[in-house]
Parts: C-alpha cells; structure tokens; sequence
C-alpha cells in the first residue's frame, strides 16, 4: 500500500520529500541509502578488524601455524576464511531452505570458532 | 634489539586511503545497501530484506550466465597459457628479434577494450569483413551475428589474440631470468628438450604463470566491452556473461537491488576463486 501512496505524490519531486525522516537522512548521502541493518553489518566487520588489531598487538606474529587443511594460516587468513564461508552459507541457506536465515548465522558462528581453532 | 618507533610515516598513506574509500569502499558499501532494498529512483528506498539474493540464487538466468561465464574463463585459459608459454619459448634470446618480439607482441595489449571489439566486429561481419568473408568464400556457412557457436568462436579468437601477449611476456621475463648454468647442467647430463622444459623452465617460471593465471582469470571473469561491442551479449543472451547481464539487469531494467545482490554474489565468487588459485600455487611452491 504504501508504495501506491508514494506513487500517487504528485510528482517525482515531492516523492523525496513524502518519505519520512530515516535512519540517515542527510540529503548529499541519501543516495548511499543507508539502513540501520547494513550499517550494523559494516560496523560489524570494523569491529572485527579493530579486534584483530588489538590481539595482533597483545600477540604479535598472527600465530601461523598449519591446519587440518594442510595450509599455512595466520590468524587474518582464519578471519578472511570464516567471512568469505560465512558469506556463501548465508547464500546457500538462503537457496536451498529460504526462511529462519538466523540458524545460518549461528552456523556461520560454529563454523568462525572451528576455522579458528582448527584451520 | 631497540628500533626507534616512528609512526609519522602512516600519513603517507592517507591519500591513497582517501582514493581507495572514493573508488572502491564507498561504491562497496552503496552495492551492500542496495542489495536489500527496492528503488524507483529519486533516493526513494524500500526495504526488501535477503529477497534479492534468494531471487538470484535461484534464477535461471543467472545460473545460464555464470555457467557461461565458467566456460568462457576456462577456454581461453586453456588456450593462452599453453600458447603462451609456447611462443615466449620460439622467441629469440638475444639481437634485434628481440625488442622486434616484445613490440610486436605489446601491440595488442596497448588497444582500448572498445577498440579491440569493434575492430573484430568488422572484421568478423560475413559480409564485408575480412574474416567473415575469407570464411564464407572458403565454403563454412560463418555469421557471428545469428549464430551461436561463431560466436563464441568469434569472441574467444578475439580474446586470444587480445591477450595471449601478456602470458608471452611474462613467461618470457620469467624464462630470461634463468641462469645459464641450469642450461650448462642439463647439457652435460644430455637431457632432453622436454626434460629441460619439464624440470627447468617450467618450475622457475612458476611464479610469473601464477601471476598470469590470476590475471587472465580475474579479466575474463570481469570481460564486459569486447564481447559487448563484438557481440552485444547475442545471439539471443549466447555470449552474455556475468557483467554483460549484470548490466542488463541494473541499467536496461532499472533492477538495482536485485543487480546489486548479483554483483555482490559475483564478487564473492571472484574472491572465493581467487583464494583457492593462489593458496593452492603458494601451496605447491613450498613443496617444491
């Protein structure tokens, strides 16, 4: 309904000022369109990379060792194969069962603490 | 041991954090923020949650294109890494073939995308183009424009001879920078040529063909203006890859969120493949 309400504005001008207040609404950015839940995800990510900062300092030397996959790891390769694995369970859940995306979440948790500890 | 601790230097690298965050983190993050939502312009959004990517995942089309997209990538690596290497090994070692060679064989790299694709296409139309028509007259029943295998076979030729001189020039660095005495060694112990290729030149030009592998990958993974000026993603959608698509979908149909969702899957994918192509070389390269 509230797309027909937005198309019935009296032109593509007033459309902009119809749309209520957002998250983020300065006008030379709204193009970004920015929502609450994206940006929770990027600063999810910064949080990660700060952390990984962090423990680099409190340990330096990103503890490389060589996994059950026979490859040599340091501790950024585990965050970058965790993210890149998260991201096609999330896709995969997404195709093959569709709904309840959060239990690929917690997959994708279960599957960060093993590629840490294991890989 | 005490180093003197100078962090003064990390200004350096602002600028080039400034233009990476404008050409590439900004635009990033503006494809994530898309992906979720549904726009009919004019900065208006509706929130559409993961409906885009389940779309994608399950679309035919996209299914048709990456399947494409595999095959054409994995043709023309096919072709140019052997003809590569090969013609880097036939070219002359020393004299004036050589610098004959490298500018001969940089030509083709130093023309525009565009350029590359219209040039092939009039060279290709079966009617007045030197290639088409040469075919024609030779009796094969040639047109690129309706049908599906000259087409394919227009765009890989056109792709081969576009880049296959990046393969042969980095091979060919990679070859010039053995040392002799490898050559002196196999000739006192008589080995044979393929020997030599097969234990010498081979190995140490590892490292450059991981390079090349790498990029030929990523390019044609990414190929979007030859095929698109050669043969505009047709007959039919038989040559449209993953980007001519992808540009279908966002521009011709004004579809930014589910484009979006699509580039964004495509990128995983580039770095998934990425990923393995380079663990499994550096992986080899400690064994040997």
């Amino acid at each position: 309904m509230m797309m027909f309400n937005i198309l019935n504005a009296a032109t593509w001008g007033d459309m902009a000022k119809k749309k209520e207040k957002g998250f983020f609404d300065f006008e030379f950015i709204t193009w970004m369109a920015w929502t609450w839940q994206t940006a929770a995800f990027f600063i999810f990510i910064a949080l990660c990379l700060t952390a990984m900062v962090i423990w680099e300092k409190k340990s330096p030397g990103g503890s490389p060792r060589k996994g059950i996959l026979g490859l040599d790891t340091t501790r950024g390769d585990r965050l970058f194969i965790s993210l890149l694995g998260s991201a096609f369970i999330h896709l995969f859940w997404l195709a093959l069962v569709g709904s309840v995306l959060w239990i690929a979440t917690i997959i994708c948790i279960g599957y960060a603490v093993v590629v840490f500890k294991y890989v | 041991m005490n180093k003197t601790v100078n962090q003064k230097a990390w200004f350096f690298v602002i600028p080039v954090f400034v233009l990476v965050a404008f050409n590439a983190i900004i635009p990033l993050m503006t494809v994530v923020n898309y992906a979720f939502q549904e726009t009919f312009g004019n900065n208006v959004f509706m929130w559409e949650g993961t409906r885009w990517f389940k779309q994608i995942m399950l679309s035919e089309r996209f299914h048709a294109s990456l399947g494409r997209q595999f095959l054409f990538t994995f043709i023309i690596l096919f072709i140019q890494i052997p003809l590569g290497i090969g013609i880097a090994l036939t070219m002359p070692k020393e004299g004036i073939g050589v610098p004959v060679c490298l500018v001969l064989m940089s030509m083709p790299l130093l023309i525009p995308w565009n350029v590359v694709g219209a040039m092939w296409n009039i060279f290709a139309l079966p009617d007045i183009g030197f290639l088409g028509h040469s075919l024609n007259a030779l009796g094969f029943d040639y047109n690129f424009t309706q049908q599906i295998g000259d087409a394919w076979f227009t765009t890989i030729l056109m792709d081969v001879w576009h880049w296959t001189s990046l393969v042969v020039l980095l091979s060919y660095a990679g070859l010039r920078s053995i040392q002799p005495a490898y050559y002196q060694a196999a000739e006192i112990d008589g080995a044979s040529r393929w020997a030599i290729f097969t234990k010498i030149e081979l190995p140490k030009m590892k490292k450059v063909l991981t390079i090349a592998i790498l990029l030929r990958f990523m390019d044609s993974f990414m190929i979007y203006t030859e095929p698109f000026v050669l043969t505009g993603g047709g007959p039919g959608n038989a040559t449209a890859f993953l980007s001519i698509d992808l540009v279908k979908m966002a521009l011709g149909q004004f579809d930014l969120g589910p484009a979006a969702a699509m580039s964004l899957i495509y990128f995983f994918i580039v770095l998934l493949v990425c990923w393995v192509f380079y663990t499994l070389m550096m992986r080899n390269e400690e064994k040997s």
